[in-house]
């Protein structure tokens, strides 16, 4: 169960990694998700290096499977998460698209 | 010194007529009645269980375990995802090691089929960082990351992979008790649908229900009653960052390394004294990068080792691994699951493995992990 609290307490967040180039450390590509994602599926997961070398997690989004490679620069974006929980509340976060 | 007297485990697979407690109740009465022990002579007991409380809105086990057992005595849960029953164990050793001659119960159990596939993945996703779960991360998905990394350095495929599938459905398939008795074929692996690329369905361990149970004792005239008993030479619990991201090498499960290196030097023998090994194979990939952290293959070598089948029953090398058909055919009932894998090292030191008894093995191995390599416990038997 996630909170609305919890979603707005996240968000916080984002803003200071929105933006941020980086290159494709490793991917994925989930066909069987959880409740929450399962309009998205199939969708890619990456792990992205940011230039100062911080890690982060996210969807890779306006892609084609060229991009799905090791080393592939991208940039950090806002997007919706996923689905809106029962209070109505929509969860943004980080995702990615290729550069 | 802390031996196993005992053990039972209830068949795996898809148990729609059977509660958790129904299971946990089969899985205890029936070590019991292996050891001739009555429910009085059991001192304390551990549980390990992940998903209860999560998918059923179900806790405090333990006393709902007093009520089955009819008794008072303490006892314990222990939740480290699908670890959760090798570190059960772990705490009756060290509860042992504490107070003498005493009777340790230890039972896993996990019911995951009563629920759709979206929702076990959800839960089993509660296991992961909350950064990952925001990503639309699964564990198949985290695994797929990990197998994708190593596919690409050492510069094999996904045939590679599926040689682990094969060898532990042919175990699966010589194990009553397993979830999946099915033999299957390198093309049947490679021809089946993506899970969490490059992981497929066959790759992947399932969702099952079951329950396994050992009893644990270091009363030595209790030893010497029984008809089978293996030594506990060491048990070791290791754990590391929850994220996969914060780790420095996405080719190792550092826990696994870490936990095998005290539990060798502690039980005072060699990685080629095992004769027998459960290593925890919740993906291909895992068992792979198992042998190569547990120290049985060198770094990046697994790939081309697992082609050998030396590991096979039957095929001739001197570690035989995942007999009971691993996570992979066995099946995966998440709070069982490390308490099985020890239980089949018990069988097969005590010579009880019947169809896949291995021969002349005096050491073995149980390895159980948690998440993407959160937890790690190795566990090691002798005779």
């Amino acid at each position: 169960m996630i909170s609305p609290v919890k979603v707005w307490r996240r968000q916080k967040e984002i803003r200071k990694i929105l933006g941020k180039k980086g290159k494709i450390l490793v991917w994925t590509k989930i066909f069987t998700p959880g409740a929450d994602f399962k309009k998205y599926a199939p969708y890619p997961v990456i792990l992205v290096e940011l230039e100062n070398k911080e890690k982060i997690y996210g969807q890779l989004v306006d892609y084609e499977e060229k991009d799905l490679k090791i080393g592939k620069d991208v940039i950090s974006i806002l997007r919706k998460v996923r689905s809106s929980t029962d209070e109505g509340v929509i969860a943004y976060g980080v995702k990615f698209k290729p550069l | 010194m802390n031996n196993i007297i005992g053990y039972y485990t209830t068949q795996f697979g898809e148990l729609w007529e059977k509660s958790l407690f129904d299971l946990v109740e089969e899985a205890i009465f029936g070590v019991l009645k292996q050891t001739n022990l009555e429910n009085k002579q059991i001192d304390a007991v551990f549980f390990g269980n992940m998903l209860a409380g999560v998918l059923e809105n179900n806790l405090h086990s333990t006393s709902k375990i007093a009520e089955i057992l009819k008794i008072n005595i303490p006892i314990f849960r222990a939740e480290a995802a699908c670890a959760s029953g090798g570190a059960a164990f772990n705490l009756a050793k060290t509860y042992l090691e504490a107070n003498s001659n005493k009777n340790v119960l230890v039972v896993g159990a996990e019911k995951m089929t009563d629920y759709s596939p979206e929702e076990a993945i959800t839960g089993l996703s509660a296991a992961a960082s909350g950064e990952e779960q925001e990503a639309g991360l699964t564990f198949p998905g985290l695994y797929g990351m990990i197998a994708n990394y190593y596919l690409e350095k050492y510069h094999y495929t996904e045939k590679n992979l599926s040689y682990v599938s094969v060898k532990n459905h042919f175990h699966g398939s010589l194990n009553e008790k397993a979830h999946f008795r099915k033999k299957i074929t390198i093309k049947d692996v490679l021809q089946s649908p993506y899970v969490a690329y490059p992981l497929k369905v066959l790759d992947s361990s399932p969702i099952s229900d079951g329950a396994a149970a050992v009893i644990l004792t270091n009363n030595y005239d209790m030893i010497k009653k029984q008809k089978h008993s293996a030594i506990v030479l060491a048990s070791e619990v290791i754990t590391d960052t929850i994220s996969l991201k914060e780790r420095k090498n996405l080719d190792e499960i550092l826990a696994t390394k870490m936990a095998a290196d005290v539990a060798f030097k502690k039980a005072k023998i060699n990685r080629r004294d095992i004769g027998i090994a459960e290593v925890h194979d919740c993906f291909s990939i895992a068992e792979i990068l198992a042998m190569e952290d547990l120290g049985f293959w060198k770094k990046g070598t697994g790939g081309q080792k697992i082609m050998e089948e030396s590991t096979m029953f039957g095929g001739g090398g001197n570690l035989v691994v995942n007999t009971s058909g691993g996570l992979k055919a066995a099946g995966h009932p998440v709070g069982a699951t490390g308490i099985k894998q020890i239980g089949e090292i018990f069988l097969q030191l005590t010579k009880q493995a019947e169809k896949r008894q291995v021969k002349n093995a005096k050491y073995g191995l149980a390895h159980n992990v948690g998440g993407s390599g959160g937890t790690a416990v190795v566990t090691i038997l002798g005779v």
